[in-house]
């Protein structure tokens, strides 16, 4: 299979920090992957060097066979990546509704019309009102954004990411923040999502059942560097892993 | 019911001229100027999140350039056409520079542009007339060649094409602030790194409405000289920056209506207080704060109740 996204020794340096570093990633596509490690290991920062977030400091990034390295995010969203994002990032004071449409607008290059009415974009709202749908938030439709509780919110911001229809996703713990019930509701819906949209997602996530239930694939990081990377059970077994850990039970 | 309001109030102003004097008449000119002047400053903050210092800058060129015309070649509608299309080039080009930075950055910076144009106008003696500014402007007729031929002497004439100026303004701003265009715009203003990552390139939607905000302030800019014949520095000078600021904050930030209703009591209140004190801002000024810190939403919001975006 060919990897969907890969990186050839990637790099990124805070001062003295490296929180990225010499990472060769690959992600295939279809295999839905993790990334684990504990705080301060430089998941969220790949993930910004990935979306676009950040630039590296060395090394080059490929989606497919196309360089995208020093690409803006706006573009890359363009050629199929999308994510969401670990701190909460809606667009608070329009409603819910209009959070999927401005996505889908822009997925469908409309972003420009100056003139035409938003209900008159019958494509875009056909669309939005679907994703609404399949991410459980019909009901909330007209309510500001944010006004609707967390859980919600965080639904609304996975309708987002998808709402560009995106070939490969980030989430950036998309279950963060909360209770165990919502939390479980989340993952199922990206494992759903991953099945009905042909998604390939790669999540951070640290609620450790919810990563060897979900994932066909892992990656270790620590210290900025990939630990290792593998099959869940693979990981499981791997005695470096169990120590970064502190020997819990994974 | 909002139709119905909407209709009556054009029709109330289209009749005016039958009912008061040439004072009124021109004050409501100057509150129509203004509402054009923030409706556009208001595209940048309330829409986009941008916080112009230097719009006066936008609105001198309109002026100036509709002032130059006006004394080359007297025809009303190329003089106003062509200054709204000289202050849409320049805001266009000083929009590249300035879009380049957010928050206070870009405020620092458009104070910056507003106060050279200020300079220009004052200094460029051959161009601008310096500190005397330009003198006898007339107040050319509305003419298409072989259509028709209107005389702008009396007031009421010029009231009529700057009323049907503002109508089309703002008709076409209530188009653009409920499009997709302006959907994208509060997109960026309410997170600017969500609406990168849903694809959607900041800068050149911050330009966009960067020049949008410019063509309306060089739009009120040039419907000015016709009005006063004369034209001076002191429309460029960052203190008339703050007008449309004032006028925003008044009506709501987050309203359609709110700087055209914020612009009509900035005129009444000042023309009711200056009849007591000249110091007028300083009780203007009283009236905003306590807006600003009791009504957050301003005049119009309380109407709506909260957060509702008309």
């Amino acid at each position: 299979m060919k990897p969907i996204i890969r990186t050839e020794d990637l790099g990124k340096y805070f001062g003295e920090m490296a929180a990225v570093h010499a990472v060769n990633l690959n992600v295939q596509q279809g295999l839905f992957t993790s990334v684990i490690g504990p705080n301060g290991a430089g998941k969220t920062t790949l993930i910004n060097l990935l979306s676009g977030y950040l630039l590296p400091d060395t090394g080059r990034i490929f989606f497919r066979d196309t360089e995208i390295t020093r690409w803006e995010p706006h573009r890359r969203v363009k050629i199929g990546i999308s994510r969401s994002f670990q701190v909460m990032n809606i667009f608070p004071r329009m409603t819910v509704f209009q959070n999927i449409l401005l996505a889908v607008l822009s997925r469908l290059n409309k972003n420009s019309n100056p003139f035409s009415s938003l209900k008159s974009q019958k494509a875009a709202v056909e669309e939005a009102e679907k994703i609404l749908n399949e991410v459980w938030l019909w009901k909330e439709k007209d309510h500001p954004a944010s006004q609707i509780s967390h859980g919600d919110q965080r639904l609304l911001e996975l309708g987002i990411a998808v709402a560009t229809d995106p070939q490969l996703c980030f989430l950036d713990e998309p279950s963060s923040g909360m209770n165990p019930i919502e939390r479980i509701k989340v993952l199922e819906l990206v494992k759903k999502l991953a099945a009905e949209r042909k998604t390939t997602f790669v999540i951070v996530e640290h609620d450790m059942d919810v990563v060897f239930s979900l994932s066909d694939r892992i990656v270790v990081m620590n210290r900025g560097k990939i630990l290792a990377e593998g099959k869940p059970d693979e990981i499981r077994g791997n005695q470096e892993v169990r120590d970064i850990y502190l020997g819990e039970e994974i | 019911m909002k139709k119905l309001a909407l209709l009556l109030l054009v029709v109330l102003l289209g009749l005016l001229p039958l009912f008061v004097g040439k004072y009124t008449l021109y004050m409501t000119i100057h509150i129509m100027l203004l509402s054009l002047f923030s409706l556009g400053f208001n595209l940048l903050l309330g829409y986009t999140g941008l916080l112009s210092f230097g719009q006066a800058g936008f609105f001198a060129v309109g002026a100036y350039a509709c002032a130059k015309i006006l004394l080359a070649a007297p025809s009303l509608l190329l003089g106003i056409l062509g200054g709204v299309a000289v202050a849409g080039v320049i805001s266009l080009l000083l929009g590249l520079l300035s879009i380049r930075h957010t928050r206070i950055y870009f405020s620092m910076l458009t104070l910056c542009f507003g106060m050279m144009i200020f300079s220009l106008a004052w200094k460029w003696r051959d161009m601008t007339g310096g500190d005397d500014g330009l003198v006898g402007i007339p107040r050319a007729p509305l003419e298409v060649p072989g259509l028709f031929r209107i005389n702008m002497t009396p007031m009421e004439n010029y009231y009529y094409v700057v009323l049907v100026f503002t109508i089309l303004a703002v008709y076409l701003f209530y188009r653009i602030v409920h499009s997709p265009l302006g959907l994208t715009l509060q997109g960026i203003r309410d997170s600017e790194t969500r609406a990168a990552c849903v694809g959607i390139s900041v800068r050149n939607y911050r330009l966009i409405s960067f020049t949008i905000a410019g063509l309306y302030a060089g739009l009120a800019g040039a419907l000015l000289p016709p009005l006063e014949s004369t034209v001076t520095p002191p429309v460029a000078h960052w203190s008339h920056s703050a007008e449309p600021v004032l006028a925003t904050l008044l009506g709501g930030i987050y309203t359609f209506a709110g700087p055209i209703v914020g612009a009509a009591l900035f005129y009444i209140l000042k023309d009711i207080i200056v009849r007591f004190t000249e110091y007028w801002l300083i009780c203007l000024g009283v009236i905003v704060l306590v807006l600003v810190m009791g009504f957050r939403g301003g005049v119009v919001s309380m109407f709506y109740g909260k957060g509702g975006q008309r």
